[in-house]
């Protein structure tokens, strides 16, 4: 069985094959407890239950004092591209903006401030280069990941 | 006499101090704004009333409609917590006006104390150290700003911009080149105006190298005011604490004696009643500056609680109602360590996170405490503090306490909100941390480019392997469907109809 997740460092795909009750992926093992948890027995000797969540298309795993998020990416999904955006690190309310459509900014400048949980974020420029839409203004909500403003590069 | 206490928080605090109004036997009410309605505070209280409204200013800061509730529901007691009303001297005033006792100091000793500026006067003039700096009074904007610039260069640089009656880090700026001190005022100044009311802010000198250590305070109305001994606080992220022991690593007698006296001192000279804590910096060379006054019960008082065996929360109720403190004389008792589970990418600038909590697992066993407002199930919202719990340790040593305290943090399962519980964990194994030789710049100085965790790779395997088998086997559709089916398909067996036989 192939599933295809999204992890820190990209997509990974993994191949599982199955004898009996026990599931294998190269040399590592596992079976399915009881409880819904997952009794992993890495190739180097370690062993430990994972603990597994899917909220939307992600798994979250808890091994060994560790959490991951991994993304399983659906068979023929695209990947979504970066379109040179400034996206809302968390979500919020827009407390400032301090730019306006067409203006030339710097790498590092101020463009627009956030807040969330009674604290401020600055969303500063990664780049310098013109300022090419604004998608919120002053007191509006955003959702994490939406885009804020738009840039095109020098 | 206190027989119902009001509640006036929320979250984890409200929990804390719902709990002790049932031990105490004293009934309770909480007051919830609509988006808390599901909170489990709500659930603790023997009566919830709604607050009206969506903001915080118009739901746990509005001091009116809480005054009104707290009348209206006959409570003869009100408990402020920590953050929200707790400082605020003119809402003590007109709780008290009411004729409703409120848990905590007397206004006065509120506006004397917990005012950071004329904390720092107060201090100085009981001949306790306090840190160079400057009080900036001016409320207006463009005059307060040309004040901070002057004082800036009496008090020099790297400074610190704080919140004239803030905390837990809101409104508190570190500059360290004069170019950014406009700019760090002004975001200080809109900060502390919108979470606390007031726009003030104060400068001092940004002292490096020392260790936060903080005193707990005592008294009662019988003349008694104690020091429960220190707290150290120095492992802070954006000024915020997220890992507090008791007692301090270096901590030697001289100094807790020394501290513990300035510290009383301090209580005395307001007339303090209830908790407090005064918060002072100590050098490397064992001198301490007073850094400021909390009026209220702390975030972090639990750790005090378990190696001083006292219950704080429970002798605030005690003092409220006019009776003697019940703690006698104290002995510290092992080595105590509480972290603070935030709902935060660590590895991204410790930025808020949200979610649901589809799974919240807490640690189990001998010498461990977790105090929450949340549970499984619950959704992570941008509406309030990210703080989701803290979990608190207690053991013979203070090795022992970290071995504890690592063992806790890798079972502490968390699944669908990010949270700290990794850089917690990793805390835990620096070499600083192990050896106690933490200072307020420790995590600057460790992560100058910010946290990242470090995962061993074939832990991610395991990962990658565990979800893709649950993809496979269809772990998240089983558990929804035996849920469903258990509450659809009705009794299975004769005997599970409720039946009674009378003799």
């Amino acid at each position: 069985m192939n599933h295809l997740f999204r992890t820190s460092q990209g997509p990974v795909e993994v191949i599982l094959a199955k004898q009996g009750g026990i599931w294998h992926l190269g040399e590592h093992q596992a079976t399915v407890g009881h409880d819904g948890r997952l009794m992993i027995q890495l190739a180097s000797g370690a062993s430990g239950f994972a603990t597994v969540a899917k909220v939307g298309d992600v798994w979250w795993v808890h091994f060994e004092g560790c959490t991951f998020c991994l993304e399983r990416i659906e068979p023929g999904a695209s990947q979504s591209e970066d379109r040179g955006g400034l996206t809302a690190p968390m979500p919020g309310k827009v407390l400032d903006v301090f730019v306006e459509v067409g203006q030339l900014v710097e790498s590092g400048q101020t463009l627009m401030i956030l807040e969330a949980m009674k604290m401020e974020h600055r969303i500063l420029a990664s780049t310098s280069g013109h300022v090419t839409e604004i998608h919120f203004t002053m007191g509006e909500q955003v959702e994490q990941g939406s885009i804020l403003l738009e840039m095109d590069e020098d | 006499m206190v027989s119902k206490v009001l509640v006036a928080n929320r979250g984890e605090i409200a929990c804390r101090i719902l709990r002790a109004c049932k031990e105490a036997g004293l009934s309770s009410v909480a007051i919830y704004a609509a988006n808390d309605a599901k909170s489990l505070f709500v659930e603790l209280a023997d009566q919830a009333i709604l607050l009206e409204g969506d903001s915080i200013t118009e739901t746990y800061l509005n001091q009116a409609q809480i005054l009104e509730i707290a009348s209206s529901s006959g409570a003869d007691a009100l408990h402020p917590g920590f953050g929200f009303l707790s400082e605020r001297a003119d809402f003590a005033r007109a709780v008290s006006e009411a004729g409703i006792q409120w848990v905590g100091p007397s206004p006065n000793a509120i506006e004397k104390m917990g005012d950071k500026m004329s904390a720092r006067i107060t201090m100085r003039n009981a001949g306790v150290p306090v840190i160079p700096g400057e009080e900036i009074e001016t409320e207006d904007e463009e005059e307060a700003l040309i004040a901070i610039e002057r004082a800036s260069t009496r008090v020099g640089y790297p400074l610190l911009l704080k919140a004239s009656s803030g905390g837990g880090g809101k409104g508190m700026r570190a500059v360290k080149r004069p170019e950014d001190l406009l700019d760090a005022a002004r975001s200080a100044r809109r900060e502390a105006l919108a979470s606390f009311g007031d726009g003030r802010v104060y400068l001092e000198r940004l002292l490096t190298g020392s260790k936060h250590v903080e005193i707990q305070i005592l008294a009662d109305r019988h003349g008694r005011t104690i020091h429960l001994g220190e707290r150290e606080c120095s492992v802070q992220r954006r000024h915020q604490k997220v890992f507090e022991e008791a007692p301090c690593s270096t901590m030697t007698e001289e100094i807790r004696s020394a501290m513990g006296k300035a510290a009383v001192a301090a209580a005395m000279a307001v007339n303090y009643e209830g908790a407090g804590t005064v918060e002072f910096l100590l050098a490397p060379s064992g001198e301490f500056f007073f850094l400021e006054m909390n009026t209220r019960i702390q975030v972090e008082h639990p750790v005090t609680e378990m190696i001083t065996g006292v219950d704080i929360v429970r002798e605030q109720l005690r003092i409220a109602a006019g009776e003697p403190m019940s703690c006698g004389e104290l002995h510290l008792r092992g080595h105590a360590i509480e972290v603070r589970l935030y709902a935060e990418d660590a590895a991204n600038n410790f930025l808020p996170a949200i979610g649901p909590l589809a799974v919240f697992q807490p640690p189990e066993g001998p010498g461990i405490r977790l105090d929450t407002g949340v549970r499984q199930g619950d959704e992570v919202t941008p509406n309030y503090d990210p703080m989701l719990a803290k979990l608190i340790v207690w053991a013979p040593s203070r090795d022992e306490a970290l071995q504890r305290m690592r063992r806790s943090l890798d079972e502490f399962v968390v699944l669908g909100t990010v949270t700290n519980l990794r850089f917690l964990r990793e805390l835990c194994d620096v070499p600083d941390v192990i050896e106690g030789t933490t200072d307020t710049t420790m995590i600057d100085r460790l992560w100058p480019d910010g946290w990242s965790p470090s995962l061993p790779n074939e832990f991610e395997d395991g990962a990658l392997m565990a979800a893709a088998i649950a993809e496979s086997v269809g772990l998240h559709r089983q558990s929804v469907s035996s849920q469903e089916a258990s509450e659809h398909s009705g009794p299975v067996s004769p005997f599970m109809t409720l039946k009674r036989r009378y003799p």
